[in-house]
């Protein structure tokens, strides 16, 4: 009992909120599971009538859920990537090659002591992470991930996009207005300041764009550049590809333009009085916005979801296999093949290193079954389910990009506050404004009507 | 020739990306651990006993062994006042005789001990002061001192290395390099006209003896290369 008292006193105030929310969670679900097997049936036809709901609460838990390994999978790619540009080695310790470092991180940060300091307008300055969070998260929602699997096809996505993106500079001021610090207030004016300049090109990049599609759905623009990578827009549109994507880089504060929290310059701006996971979720944020960002770009220039080489209809294989027709069979099957599969899968190995132990061979089997069960159910997916080939070529190209952030981080030095601006006001802008009467003058001499 | 905008941030992300594939340089210490070369003897540093003395006995080995003289010694006196210096290297065989006799009570004898006349150095750094203690002009120097003194004595070339500033080492390797200069001072004539014939005598035995155990192809270069002198 003194030894889980003495944990217990260890933990921080978050832990222990989270220690007895995680378990109060887990009942509540429990007792959900219970009420649904009981009375089902109402709630069921109460559902299928108001479909929305269930896609709406999908929809933001699986972003929400989805957003934290997104942004694991992007710092552990940020350390290792940079490291191997210096000649590193980088994380190597914490799982296979090291990946598992950034939850690590993500642990630590979590215990870290959640400091506020004397003086600081307590409410603005715990709620400013979640409002830079939430912006980022929210974003996530109208991004087409692959046919059919997104949070919601609005037709006005890309401005909702840009305006909960625009969230973020809320958020940033309302950190640096909150804690209590001259230094940090002037962080987050300076932040204000470039993302909302940058906010301006990045726009005006995209009406091109918008000209071209005569659609604000992002879904819809996915759509348009179905076909042969010819269709992908950024060959219509390479300047205003170019623009978004500096302006981009900007938005989500990444090198060369991330002066709002430079921190080997300024001491992280904004986030100056931050720590623990209050300071974790605008690190989360930033990654999160990285992936969004990417994925924007993939989804306006770089055809979205779609292959870049239409197959002929006459090359396409069609799987007729549906599993659900082999009835009682499947069961058996379930039951029987990985055994049978693992067995025969280590026997040669077994037979072939008399040094090896059965159990040793046992392993080698079972990890060579999970491998190649990966790879059949993967390609049958691949093949005949069109979601899981137009997800996979989603985040190919949207961690490519994710990739060049990265890539820009590990080469480019960062540049002045008025280079920075120069540069937005004095050559992003006239450039996204001839972009725009570009388009639109070839759009009419082309298409008069 | 005005270059392109955004010729130098795609040249230097190609250099990234080049670096990116190339082998890397860390070296996982506890798994992998490197070859130590031979001659390494660690990281050099005084030690304590358990009573937190130091363990050095001032027997100055180490000063005098070493080969390039960086290891110097020096302290503070009983009353912790002075930084003292323990004097020039060529002292420090006193200086070990001293502290030896104040640590055990009695003389002891130091083996690695090689004990060198002095000399009258007037001449000397005349000499110095002619060539202006140039390093670069070694050979001249050592030249010069052999004509003064008849040989290289060893004190000559410590304080040749004092003025100079070049390594002990380093003076005793370019005198020992040229025949011509000579540690001792000559023998008598005919001892010497001796000598000479003897070494004389050694060289073409171990030439001939050279010439003999590397066979057919050297005996044919030797002809061809009389050949080519007649």
């Amino acid at each position: 009992m003194t030894a889980v008292a003495r944990s217990w006193g260890r933990l921080t105030l978050a832990g222990k909120i989270l220690f007895t929310v995680i378990p109060i969670l887990l009942l509540l679900t429990a007792g959900l599971v219970l009420v649904v097997v009981l009375f089902g049936k109402p709630i069921v036809d109460f559902l299928a009538a108001n479909i929305w709901l269930v896609r709406f609460i999908v929809a933001a838990s699986a972003v929400l859920l989805m957003s934290v390994p997104t942004a694991f999978l992007i710092i552990y790619m940020e350390m290792k990537v940079i490291a191997l540009m210096n000649l590193r080695i980088g994380p190597d310790r914490v799982g296979p090659f090291g990946s598992l470092l950034s939850v690590v991180h993500g642990l630590k940060v979590l215990m870290k002591e959640d400091f506020s300091p004397t003086g600081s307008d307590r409410l603005v300055f715990t709620l400013a992470p979640v409002v830079v969070y939430m912006s980022a998260v929210m974003s996530l929602l109208v991004l087409p991930f692959a046919p059919g699997l997104f949070g919601a096809d609005i037709n006005i996505g890309l401005l909702y996009l840009f305006a909960v993106g625009g969230l973020t500079v809320v958020g940033l001021l309302m950190a640096g207005w909150s804690s209590f610090n001259k230094y940090s207030l002037l962080g987050g004016l300076r932040s204000a300041a470039q993302v909302v300049s940058y906010e301006i090109p990045l726009t005006l990049s995209v009406v091109g764009l918008l000209i071209l599609t005569g659609t604000m759905s992002l879904n819809q623009i996915s759509l348009n550049q179905a076909g042969w990578f010819t269709n992908w827009y950024v060959f219509q549109q390479p300047l205003g590809a170019l623009i978004f994507f500096i302006a981009a880089t900007a938005e989500g504060n990444r090198t060369p333009f991330d002066l709002t929290e430079a921190d080997s310059e300024i001491v992280a701006g904004f986030a100056t009085e931050y720590s623990g996971m209050r300071f974790g979720f605008f690190f989360f944020a930033e990654y999160v916005n990285v992936f969004i960002v990417s994925g924007l770009f993939v989804a306006l220039f770089l055809g979205g979801w779609n292959a870049p080489i239409a197959w002929p209809e006459a090359w396409a294989i069609h799987l007729t296999f549906d599993p659900g027709s082999t009835g009682m069979g499947l069961l058996f099957a379930l039951l029987l093949v990985p055994p049978i599969l693992i067995l025969a899968l280590a026997a040669p190995f077994y037979v072939g290193r008399s040094s090896l132990p059965w159990w040793q061979a046992l392993i080698i089997g079972f990890v060579l079954f999970n491998v190649l069960a990966i790879v059949v159910v993967g390609g049958w997916a691949f093949i005949s389910l069109d979601w899981v080939a137009g997800l996979l070529w989603f985040l190919g190209k949207t961690y490519l990009f994710v990739f060049t952030f990265v890539w820009m981080r590990g080469t480019l030095p960062r540049v002045r506050i008025d280079q920075l601006m120069g540069f937005a006001w004095k050559w992003l802008l006239p450039a996204s404004l001839l972009n725009l009467f570009v388009t639109a003058l070839a759009v009419i001499v082309i298409n008069p009507r | 020739m005005s270059r392109l905008p955004g010729l130098g941030i795609a040249m230097g992300m190609a250099l990234t990306l080049k670096k990116f594939f190339e082998p890397k340089a860390t070296i996982r210490y506890p798994e992998v651990r490197l070859d130590v070369p031979p001659k390494f003897r660690g990281r050099l540093q005084l030690l304590y006993d358990e009573y937190g003395t130091l363990k050095c006995e001032t027997c100055f080995q180490c000063a005098q062994a070493c080969p390039i003289e960086c290891i110097d010694m020096g302290g503070i006196d009983t009353k912790g006042r002075y930084h003292i210096h323990w004097g020039a290297p060529e002292t420090y065989g006193e200086r070990r005789d001293e502290s030896a006799l104040r640590r055990s009570g009695r003389p002891v004898p130091d083996q690695a001990y090689a004990h060198f006349d002095p000399i009258h150095p007037v001449k000397l750094e005349a000499i110095l002061e002619r060539f202006d203690f140039d390093p670069s002009r070694m050979l001249e120097i050592l030249d010069a001192t052999q004509a003064e003194y008849g040989h290289l004595p060893v004190a000559a070339l410590k304080l040749i290395s004092q003025r100079t500033g070049a390594w002990y080492a380093m003076i005793y390797g370019t005198a020992s390099y040229y025949r011509h200069l000579r540690f001792e001072p000559p023998a008598a004539e005919p001892l010497a006209a001796a000598t000479a014939t003897a070494r004389a005598g050694r060289e073409t035995a171990f030439l001939a003896g050279l010439d003999a155990s590397l066979a057919g192809s050297s005996r044919r270069r030797g002809r061809a290369s009389a050949a080519s002198r007649s």
